[in-house]
C-alpha cells in the first residue's frame, strides 16, 4: 500500500513539474476568471442588488466562485490534460512499463487534480478577501480541504468523461451538459433553495454544490455544525462513487 | 554453472473479441541470450511483448517473468525489466535530462546513483551533449537512443526491444546493434522483436518467427536457414524464367523483383548460368529473409 502512494505520488509529482515549468501562464485563466466573476457580477450587478442573505452580492458570490474554480480546474486536467497524456502523447503507455500499474496512475492522477483544485480555490478565495468582499479569518484555510474534495469529485468527472469519450472535441459536449449546469445550479449567483423542487433534487447530487455550501459557512463564518456534516457527508458519498466509477473506467482504459 | 530460465510461456493465448491474437504460443528465454520475435505486421509479437511486462491480460496460459507472473506480480517483475518500446512516447513537456531524472524516480534507482547512471547512459548512448535539449528537438535517431538510455536506467536484468531499429538511418540502426551487443556481453537478456531479418541474424541467438498468432520456426537462425533452404541464393531477371525449367539440384521461387535460383553449392550455380548463358544479379549465401519468404509464405511458386 505504501509502495502504491509513493510510485502514485511521482505521476503528481510529474504533473506538477511540467506544470510548474510554464506557472503563471497555466494559473493565470483558472484563477482570473472567477476574479473576473467577482469584479464585474459583484460589483457591477451587486450594484443593483442590496444584499442577499444579509450580505452584499460580491460577498455572496465570493465562496462559490472560488470553490468553483477548484472544479474548473479538476476537470480540464482530467479531461482535457488526461486524455492528451492517454492517448496522444503516450506517456501513460511509457509508465506502464515501470514498476507503476494503472492504479498508481489513476491515484496519482486523482491526488493531482485534487491538490491542483485545492490551491485553485484558495486563490480565488484569497482575492476575494484581500478585496475587502469579505473579512480575514482563518476560515479561508478550510477552503484546502473543501477545494481538495471537489477536484476529486470534479476529477473523477473529468477521467469518466476521458474514458467513454471517442473524440477529443466531445469534451465539449460534456461541458456543456454536466459542467456548466453544475456551475449555474450549485448556488453560487443565487441560494439554490430559489430553484424548482426537481432541480433542487440535481443540486444534491452536485459534487460542486455541497462545496459551495461549506465554502460559504466558512467564509462567511456562518457554521452550522450539524449542516455543515450533512453536506460534507453527502460530498464524502458522492465522491466514493464517481472516484469508484472513474477508477473502474479508467482501469480498463489502461490495461485490457 | 546451470542455465537458468528468464522467460517461460506456456500455451499463451489472447482473444479480442472474436478475433485470436496469439493462439497457444510456448518459448522459453535462456538468461543471457538474445531472443527473437520475428513476424510480418499482427503476427501477434507485440501483444505477447506487452503481456510478458504486464500491461495486457492473457486469455489463457501462464507466463513466468524470473519465475515471476507478469499478471499476478506485475510491479515487480517490472522493477527487472526494461523496454524500448515501439513508440518512442518520450515526455515531450520535458528535457532530455528532465525526462531521464524523472523515469529513474519511476523505475526505483536510488537517488544517490541517479546523476551518475544517467550521465554513464547517456554517454553510453552517445547524447551527453543533448542533455538540456527539449524533446521534440531531437532527431528520430536520438529518440530512439534516448528510449534506450530510459531502458536501462535501472540496470534491467532483461531487456525487451520492440521493434527498436524501425525507420532509422543505416548509421544508427548500426550503432544501436553494436550497442546491443555490448549490453549482450555484460549478460542482459534481451528479447528482440523485429520484421528486419539481418538485424535478428546479426543479434539473436536464438529466435522464433510468429505468423497470425502462432510459431511457425524455431531455432538459431543458422539452423533456419539449413533447415528450410538451400545455401546459394542467386538472383535472375524474371524475362529468364523460360530458360530455367526443371534443373537439376536447383529450386526456384519468384518474389516480387526476381526469380530465386536456389543450390546447395555455388557451382551449381554457376554452372548453371554459363549453360543456359545467363547473368545473375546476385549471387550469395541463404540468409533469414529466405526462411522467412519460405515460412510466412509469401510470394513462393513452386518449380513449375
Amino acid at each position: 500500500m505504501t509502495d502504491t502512494f509513493n510510485l502514485a505520488w511521482l505521476v503528481t509529482v510529474r504533473h506538477w513539474k511540467v506544470y510548474r515549468k510554464y506557472f503563471w501562464s497555466n494559473i493565470l485563466p483558472t484563477f482570473v476568471e472567477p476574479c473576473f466573476y467577482i469584479f464585474s457580477l459583484g460589483v457591477g450587478l451587486g450594484s443593483f442588488i442590496n444584499e442577499i442573505d444579509g450580505l452584499s452580492y460580491a460577498a455572496f458570490m465570493g465562496p462559490g466562485l472560488a470553490i468553483s474554480a477548484s472544479m474548473f480546474t479538476a476537470f480540464f486536467e482530467s479531461s482535457y490534460g488526461f486524455y492528451v497524456r492517454l492517448t496522444m502523447d503516450g506517456i501513460y503507455k511509457a509508465l506502464l512499463t515501470t514498476p507503476l500499474g494503472p492504479r498508481e496512475i489513476i491515484l496519482g492522477e486523482l491526488i493531482w487534480v485534487s491538490l491542483k483544485g485545492a490551491l485553485m480555490g484558495f486563490a480565488v478565495a484569497f482575492v476575494v478577501v484581500a478585496f475587502g468582499f469579505l473579512p480575514w479569518s482563518w476560515n479561508l484555510l478550510g477552503i484546502l480541504p473543501v477545494g481538495f474534495l471537489v477536484g476529486a469529485g470534479c476529477g473523477s468527472l473529468g477521467l469518466i468523461s476521458s474514458a467513454l469519450i471517442k473524440n477529443i472535441s466531445q469534451f465539449q459536449t460534456v461541458y456543456t451538459v454536466v459542467i456548466s449546469p453544475l456551475f449555474f445550479f450549485s448556488g453560487i449567483f443565487f441560494p439554490v433553495q430559489k430553484l424548482p423542487q426537481a432541480l433542487q433534487i440535481v443540486s444534491h447530487i452536485s459534487p460542486l454544490y455541497h462545496g459551495v455550501v461549506l465554502n460559504q459557512q466558512l467564509l462567511w463564518q456562518r457554521l452550522d455544525g450539524a449542516l455543515f456534516l450533512q453536506h460534507l457527508g453527502e460530498l464524502v458519498f458522492l465522491n466514493g462513487i464517481l472516484i469508484f466509477v472513474a477508477y473502474r473506467l479508467v482501469y480498463r482504459k489502461l490495461y485490457s | 554453472m546451470e542455465t537458468m530460465i528468464a522467460l517461460q510461456c506456456s500455451n499463451v493465448k489472447k482473444q479480442f473479441g472474436t478475433f485470436a491474437a496469439l493462439k497457444e504460443v510456448s518459448l522459453s528465454v535462456q538468461q543471457g541470450e538474445c531472443f527473437g520475435l520475428l513476424g510480418p505486421n499482427g503476427a501477434g509479437k507485440s501483444t505477447l511483448i506487452s503481456m510478458i511486462y504486464g500491461s495486457l491480460s492473457r486469455t489463457s496460459g501462464s507466463i513466468q517473468v524470473f519465475n515471476q507472473d507478469p499478471q499476478v506480480q506485475g510491479r515487480a517483475v517490472r522493477a527487472q525489466l526494461g523496454v524500448v518500446t515501439q513508440e518512442n512516447n518520450l515526455d515531450s513537456s520535458m528535457t532530455v535530462l528532465e525526462n531521464m531524472q524523472m523515469f529513474s524516480r519511476y523505475v526505483g534507482v536510488p537517488k544517490a546513483e541517479r546523476k551518475k547512471r544517467i550521465t554513464e547512459l547517456l554517454d553510453f548512448m552517445l547524447l551527453s551533449h543533448k542533455s538540456s535539449a527539449v524533446i521534440e528537438s531531437l532527431s528520430g535517431g536520438m529518440k530512439r537512443r534516448l528510449v534506450f538510455v530510459r531502458a536501462l536506467l535501472h540496470k534491467p536484468r532483461l531487456l525487451i526491444l520492440d521493434e527498436p531499429t524501425t525507420g532509422l538511418d543505416p548509421a544508427v540502426r548500426q550503432l544501436l546493434w553494436e550497442k546491443v551487443a555490448e549490453l549482450k556481453k555484460s549478460g542482459v537478456t534481451i528479447i528482440l522483436t523485429t520484421h528486419y531479418m539481418d538485424e535478428a541474424e546479426r543479434l539473436c541467438d536464438r529466435l522464433v518467427i510468429m505468423d497470425e498468432g502462432t510459431i511457425r520456426a524455431h531455432g538459431t537462425p543458422r539452423e533456419l536457414i539449413l533447415k528450410n533452404c538451400l545455401a546459394y541464393v542467386a538472383g535472375v531477371e524474371k524475362i529468364e524464367k523460360t530458360k530455367l525449367q526443371n534443373l537439376a539440384g536447383i529450386t526456384l521461387i519468384e518474389d516480387p523483383h526476381h526469380l530465386l535460383l536456389s543450390a546447395n553449392s555455388l557451382e551449381a550455380l554457376t554452372n548453371c548460368f554459363t549453360e543456359k548463358q545467363i547473368k545473375p544479379i546476385f549471387i550469395r549465401p541463404s540468409n533469414l529473409e529466405d526462411v522467412f519468404l519460405k515460412i510466412t509464405g509469401r510470394e513462393i511458386a513452386d518449380n513449375d
